[in-house]
């Protein structure tokens, strides 16, 4: 029993919350800033494409970002606001490339509602002031003084409680807002205010505008020489300033996001919530606004955000699918769309619902989540590792290497296989049927072990064994020279380019050089890779015979090396070997734990190959397989294809539909989903509700049951019950009807797949939406409403089976969340939090044993194990509760102890226990459980229950972390972390931040070593231990 | 296409899990759908051991578990409104209906206990530890919650109408105490004495509250119609409240264009209210007052309203009532006049709350939603639920069979604690559905045991 967790990302957030453009990080450069929720990511657009520059974490939920340019500055500033009040101002800085925080502060208030119609933050165009909208009833200014500074902040009090959107106007002598709001009769009007500054208050503004459309939600501000403001409603669209109203009817529709394409203001993209893009145009003589036209332009993902870049180029955030960049062509292709979708970035929020399973039986679990939204939503598969795709291989025992060749030097493609043995040479080829056959170079020597192989120039191969070095014609495959080893001597290591060859037999490190002769003679093969570029970046990799690699920063001119690193890749000796990825340099290290090294932001980086033991590997580009990869393992010499290089890869099922919860079925290797389609051709929304089959493999659609009008899916498990041997699909609904407030109706449906159909087998009505299935002692307990209700499969006269209620208990205000484990269940509950119930046997009852008092409104459960249970609240924060059952009293022991508290800054929709790693059976972090979490963001989220001792030595980590890395703005990682919601605010306790701890490795070596001398422990030995962490997800 | 309310309560679900409605957002509308709803409950009870009429309730803020009491017949008593004492099955298709009886009670027979009617009982903001309990002997008593002892004593110079102790405070831990002296005091719970006393009123004291965005302001109302404003740090207080000064909505009004220039006489307001919100260097409030004639320049800033017969009523005040964003002050007075002040402006403003008729010799305890959208009068034997800013009813809430006063608000569950002269504790809830009927057993499906 442990109430220690260490929670860490291995997905991180790719919901598009925010996005702006300007030059940041030079006067020249134009940048895109995007922010997804406690990230930013800064891009620089060049003739390439979008270019990463950084991508950061923000101590904080992200509730505005906008750039701004004070007076007499030539590069632009970056504004950010968190949700919880905390503010900062960066700028770039270009000589070191990092960010400055120019300002920083926070604006919390003791008075007010916090407003819950979202945030708001906007900067004045003239940058006279920030205006924030944080509670209802006022409007905070931070002034600027005339150098740029910020000024104290000053509250104005705002008449207009139910606040839409509020903006800054361009071209006026005193700064000006409009507001959009919403009265206590729920009409809508705008209304300006200049604000004063001298008397810190509003004055009456130059115009306003009464009862718009009742679905006006969206101001745009207008620049010079137009001004004025548009108003974006559901079905209205109108342009409004002093002079001229005009109003254009539009398409029923949500717009969410828009960008401006020109600095004149004359034309707007807007994007729509079926992912619609449209470009308004104010129509206008000179100054003069004579009407509004509007323009369909073609179909992107739902956009939360359009940033218009440059050149017709438009990113395109978004919430509920991938975000993308296109490009607006002049003229329309055969489908009337004037976009081309050019780059897609994959965004897997929000994440409804997921499960964990091992589809390609490797012994790893794979996370299947519901993701997206509307027409958006997909299915996406998340794979830790590197996956192989297997086009073709051969049964070879004894392999020691093998090298590719091409049949000449100018041929794109390698023709040969060489594949080693202790005491012969073997060559694989592809025959002009692009078959894989086994032929023969007469010029290399067959009887022995290659040592190394290349191509040379001027058609010509290299064969290295112990005692010679042979040339041989690619054309004719004769020998055309040969260079014996002197007598008493043996080659043991080679490498080679296309000009010479290189043979070494003694190697020494630099620094501490005794030290590694030592470490040397304790290992009986060493093998070298130099001058390994990545990223314009070289390294020198060091493989060890031990299982661990050593990695240094290579100055080619001085041949400096600095900034060693050492890395476990298990624990047998390991091959390096060099490939190219989709123009990118990358290192495969064979061993029994296979690795592929590569870069990416200028820092090294490992990411398993889903590889039991590879002994061998080598590119092997050929014309029938191109870009694939030669892997030997035991017995076995495989060609495949290699996944994208990444540590999560994921693969992208799009449904066209909303698919809202899911669940494997190992017997009939099958999915089942609950999703719904939206049907915006109607006058109305509308929406239709599946239960559909999908194939675990190809995730068809094999068979679908179609939901009754207003009928909804809540929930799906596959289950089986006592004396049954079938295993079924349940899933429980909900009668959603538009006169109720809340179900009185549901139902559950028992399911068997048959023939590849589904068949139903029984259902049950139920009075209330069934939120929650599970198995549960051979029976199935599902929690209706208020009320947790346990059913028997029974068997009735005529054969056939039914749910027939057994016992049941309510008290809950809605019981939305159930986990079981034995007879005990935990509920999470709308508002009460979390309640433990136990099932008692022989009276056939459901009784209360223990429940957390705390008022948190759930959005997850989970059992961690027999006595600790997990929450995730509406709050964003994680808790721990404990069943006291030692308690002295009634009372302590009908109370959950909550002995852990964490802010994740994340909304939680699901805890599932599994693991996105192989567990292997030799690692520290093998025994240790964990459970996966999915978020609205698209994170993917791991919680490890620790041993104290490990917990505490990483808290200590932790606390020295926080000392050298600063958060960016000067927003502090302890506050981030402290739990809190509306009624509290405390320090987190006994849950560690993963995503802190393991930047340990990205630290520079003499901050490392700060911290290894603040714990007393070696740096080699908190580099094993922290990645050994990193293998938890 | 209309706009359609989305006020169902499982597409709110929905709608929160794929994050097209704000977390807050969703709990805040969740809570307006309950309180919609509040009726006489059907599936829970508070049982009363009081035998006189019931002048105070109060749940603890920390859980929101435990109700406080206190009664006429000189009792106090404590519940459990989480955890029912017994579990009532409904026969005949009802529902069943969870009992909460007391938990303790503390009345005359206890040694140290209060020998008259117990106006007030409160919980020690910060944990359950220690209530505080206000009497008509002339008594303030601190209590050990475990023990039911007595650990501090206050003797006061008169009947104590309402004590009142900061939820903000991390500081002090002062007892206000209204009495029918004309001085307000402030009890140490920590020295056991007097820290300060406040003088300014002309008749005796009614009510107290404390600001909610200041540990260091209070609010009386007195039987001399005043509302007066201390800063508990000085002497004297720094506002008094007149109903003739008003303002028409939430802030005073708007400058026109027109009126830019001309020079404002809010520089001394605005330097008197620096004290209101305790961070006066943070935060300059911004006040629209009509000038009332010369300021008497020579007294301090801070005594300027001591000599100030400005009324907030024609009558006593008898309820206070700070909403939770601190921006606005209710006050109920035996005019039966309901009022709502701009705690800024010092303003009336004008909320024309529908006809009430108010008791007019006891304090009324007021109570509001979390969102201060709803305020709860005890209004004779019915509690009336008053839209803020319209003064509409929402809602008359009758149960009661003789007057009421003294509302609670639990936020926790979206429930109203009611408690009157009848000696009953009411509780309105939202409804509960009747659970499922019997299906073909004679057995109780829903077991409950505590």
């Amino acid at each position: 029993m442990t109430i220690w967790n260490y929670v860490v990302t291995a997905h991180k957030p790719t919901n598009v919350t925010h996005s702006c453009v300007g030059n940041f990080t030079s006067p020249q450069d134009l940048n895109l800033i995007i922010a997804k929720c406690t990230r930013i990511e800064i891009h620089l657009l060049s003739p390439q494409g979008l270019q990463p520059m950084l991508d950061v974490p923000i101590y904080g939920r992200i509730a505005t970002l906008e750039l701004f340019r004070p007076h007499g500055e030539a590069q632009d500033y970056l504004f950010i606001a968190t949700e919880r009040y905390k503010f900062c101002v960066l700028q770039w800085d270009s000589e070191t490339g990092e960010l400055v925080t120019r300002a920083m502060g926070d604006v919390s208030d003791r008075i007010g509602r916090p407003t819950d119609n979202g945030q708001i933050g906007i900067i004045d165009p003239d940058c006279r002031l920030i205006g924030l909208h944080l509670y209802d009833g006022l409007f905070k200014v931070i002034p600027f003084d005339n150098k740029g500074q910020l000024k104290e902040a000053f509250n104005i009090r705002l008449e207009e409680l139910q606040v839409l959107d509020i903006k800054f106007l361009y071209g006026c002598s005193k700064p000006t807002i409009v507001v959009l709001y919403q009265d206590n009769k729920d009409a809508r009007h705008v209304k300006t205010y200049e604000v004063a500054l001298k008397d810190k208050d509003f004055v009456e503004g130059p115009w306003s505008q009464n009862n718009l459309d009742n679905g006006a939600d969206l101001l745009i501000p207008v620049p010079p020489p137009l001004c004025g403001v548009l108003i974006i409603g559901e079905e209205t669209i109108v342009y409004c300033s002093a002079n001229a109203f005009k109003a254009i009817p539009i398409r029923p529709s949500i717009t969410k996001a828009y960008g401006r394409v020109d600095p004149d203001g004359s034309r707007y993209l807007l994007g729509d919530h079926t992912g619609l893009v449209s470009l308004l145009v104010i129509i206008h003589e000179k100054e003069k606004v004579t009407g509004l036209k509007i323009e369909p332009l073609g179909e992107t993902s739902i956009a939360s955000t359009i940033s218009y870049l440059d050149n017709a180029f438009v990113y395109v955030g978004s919430s509920y699918g991938d975000s993308q960049l296109i490009k607006l062509n002049l003229q329309p292709d055969a489908k009337g769309s004037y976009v081309e979708v050019l780059e897609r970035y994959v965004n897997l929020g929000p994440i409804v619902d997921f499960c964990v399973v091992d589809l390609e039986r490797q012994g790893q679990g794979q996370v299947v989540t519901c993701s997206g939204a509307y027409k958006d939503g997909s299915l996406r598969v998340v794979r830790n590792g590197i996956g192989i795709n297997e086009q073709a291989s051969v049964e070879l025992q004894g392999i020691k290497g093998m090298w590719s060749l091409r049949s000449s030097t100018d041929d794109p493609f390698d023709t040969f296989l060489v594949v080693s043995f202790i005491s012969e040479t073997r060559i694989l080829a592809m025959n002009l049927e692009d078959e894989l056959e086994e032929t023969e170079i007469e010029g290399f020597c067959s009887q022995v072990q290659t040592l190394f192989c290349h191509d040379a120039v001027h058609n010509q191969l290299v064969q290295v064994t112990s005692s010679s070095v042979r040339l041989v014609s690619s054309t004719t495959r004769d020998l055309r020279n040969e260079w014996h080893a002197p007598s008493g001597y043996s080659v043991n290591v080679a490498t080679a380019n296309a000009t010479q060859t290189i043979s070494v037999r003694i190697f020494s490190l630099p620094g501490s050089e005794s030290h590694h002769k030592g470490t040397i003679r304790n290992n009986r093969r060493e093998i070298i890779l130099s001058s390994c570029a990545f990223e314009g970046i070289s390294y020198l990799l060091c493989a060890l015979g031990d299982g661990h690699l050593l990695n240094f920063m290579l100055n080619t001119s001085t041949g400096e090396l600095t900034d060693r690193k050492k890395v476990s890749l298990g624990t047998q000796p390991i091959t390096l070997r060099t490939f190219s990825s989709k123009n990118t340099t990358h290192v495969f290290a064979a061993s029994d734990r296979p690795t592929v090294i590569y870069s990416s932001n200028k820092k090294l980086l490992y990411s398993n190959v889903n590889l039991k033991e590879v002994s061998h590997m080598c590119p092997f580009n050929s014309a029938a397989f191109p870009d694939s990869l030669a892997i030997a393992k035991e017995g076995e010499l495989t060609i495949g294809t290699i996944d994208d290089i990444q540590k999560l890869h994921i693969r992208s099922i799009p449904l066209g539909e909303h698919a809202r919860r899911i669940c494997h079925q190992e017997q009939s290797r099958t999915f089942a989903i609950c999703s719904l389609k939206y049907n915006p051709a109607s006058g109305e929304d509308s929406e239709m509700h599946f239960v559909r089959l999908l194939d675990d493999q190809t995730f068809e659609f094999i068979s679908t049951y179609s939901l009754d009008t207003y009928e909804y899916g809540c929930f799906i498990i596959s289950c089986s019950f006592s004396d049954d041997n079938n295993v079924y699909y349940c899933v429980g609904t909900a009668y959603v009807l538009p006169e109720e407030m809340e179900p009185t109706k549901g139902r559950i449906l028992v399911f068997a797949v048959e023939d590849g159909k589904l068949q139903l087998i029984a259902e049950k009505e139920t009075k209330g939406a069934v939120y929650c299935l599970n198995a549960f002692n051979g029976k199935l307990l599902a929690a209706v409403g208020q009320k947790i209700q346990l059913y028997k499969w029974v068997l009735r006269d005529d054969g056939t089976h039914e749910l027939q209620s057994e016992c049941g208990h309510h008290g809950h205000i809605l019981a939305l969340y159930v986990q079981t484990r034995g007879d005990f269940i935990v509920v999470g509950d709308l508002m009460k939090s979390i309640s433990l119930l136990i099932y008692k046997h022989e009276e056939g009852a459901i009784e209360e044993r223990a429940r957390d008092y705390n008022a948190n409104w759930m959005s997850a459960v989970e059992i961690v194990d027999d006595d600790i249970y997990l929450g995730a609240e509406n709050s964003f924060n994680l808790f721990t509760v404990r069943k006291n059952s030692e308690g002295a009293t009634d009372e302590e022991r009908g109370r959950l102890e909550v002995v852990g508290e964490y802010h994740l800054g994340e909304f939680v929709n699901r805890f599932r226990h599994g693991s996105l790693v192989m567990r292997l059976p030799d690692s520290d972090v093998g025994q240790i459980p964990t459970v996966i979490f999915g978020t609205i963001n698209g994170v993917i989220g791991v919680i490890a229950s620790l041993p104290h001792e490990q917990y505490v030595f990483l808290e200590k980590l932790q606390s020295n972390l926080r000392k050298v890395i600063k958060g960016v703005g000067g927003l502090s990682h302890e506050q981030w972390r402290s739990f809190n919601n509306e009624k509290k605010t405390v320090e987190a306790r006994n849950f560690l931040d993963g995503d802190l701890i393991e930047s340990f490795l990205d630290l520079n070596r003499s901050k490392m070593d700060e911290i290894s001398k603040a714990l007393d422990v070696s740096v080699e030995e908190l580099c094993k231990r922290v990645e050994e962490l990193t293998r938890l997800h | 296409m209309h706009k359609q309310t989305h006020r169902h309560v499982w597409k709110r679900i929905r709608d929160r899990e794929a994050g097209k409605l704000r977390a807050n957002h969703f709990a805040n509308r969740i809570k307006s759908n309950r309180i919609s709803q509040l009726q006489l409950s059907n599936h829970k009870d508070i049982v009363s051991p009081h035998k006189g009429a019931i002048n105070s309730l109060q749940v603890d803020s920390t859980e929101g578990r435990y109700l406080l009491s206190a009664a006429s017949d000189a009792s106090v008593a404590v519940y459990d409104v989480q955890r029912p004492t017994v579990y009532e099955a409904g026969g005949g298709g009802g529902g069943g209906i969870s009992k909460h009886s007391s938990i303790f009670v503390v009345d005359k027979q206890h040694q140290q206990g209060h020998k008259y009617a117990v106006s007030t009982a409160i919980w020690y903001p910060i944990d359950t530890g220690l209530f505080v309990t206000g009497s008509y002997d002339h008594h303030i008593n601190v209590w050990d919650t475990n023990t039911t002892q007595v650990v501090v004593n206050f003797k006061m110079p008169g009947k104590v109408h309402r004590a009142a102790m900061s939820n903000l405070s991390t500081s002090h831990m002062l007892i206000a105490a209204a009495t029918e002296d004309v001085q307000v005091r402030l009890c140490d719970i920590a020295s056991g004495a007097f820290a300060h006393t406040l003088s300014g009123h002309r008749d005796g004291v009614m009510t107290v509250e404390w600001s909610n965005s200041s540990e260091w302001v209070l609010v009386t109302g007195g039987c001399d119609g005043a509302i007066r404003f201390w800063d508990i740090r000085r002497a004297g207080c720094f506002q008094v409240l007149d109903q003739s000064q008003t303002q028409l909505g939430r802030r005073p009004p708007i400058l026109k264009r027109s009126m830019i220039t001309k020079d404002s006489s809010t520089k001394l307001r605005a330097a008197q209210k620096k004290h209101a919100n305790g961070s006066g260097s943070r935060q300059q409030p911004i006040g629209r007052v009509p000038s009332k004639g010369p300021m008497k320049q020579r007294l301090h800033p801070g005594m300027l309203s001591t000599q100030d017969r400005a009324t907030a009523h024609y009558g006593a005040v008898t309820g206070l009532k700070a909403t939770e964003d601190g921006m606005y002050l209710l006050s109920a007075g035996s005019d039966s006049r309901l009022r709502l002040w701009d705690v800024e402006s010092s303003c009336n403003t004008l909320v024309n709350f529908e006809t009430v008729r108010l008791q007019i010799n006891k304090p009324l305890q007021l109570a509001t939603t979390q969102d201060s959208a709803l305020v709860f009068v005890p209004c004779m034997r019915s509690v009336k639920a008053f839209d803020m800013w319209s003064g509409n009813t929402y809602t008359i809430l009758r149960g009661h069979y003789e007057c009421v006063n003294s509302c609670w608000f639990n936020q926790h569950d979206q429930e109203l604690y009611t408690g009157g002269n009848d000696r009953q504790i009411l509780v309105w809830s939202p409804a509960r559905s009747i659970a499922d009927e019997m299906e073909g057993t004679a057995e109780d499906q829903d077991n409950w045991s505590s």
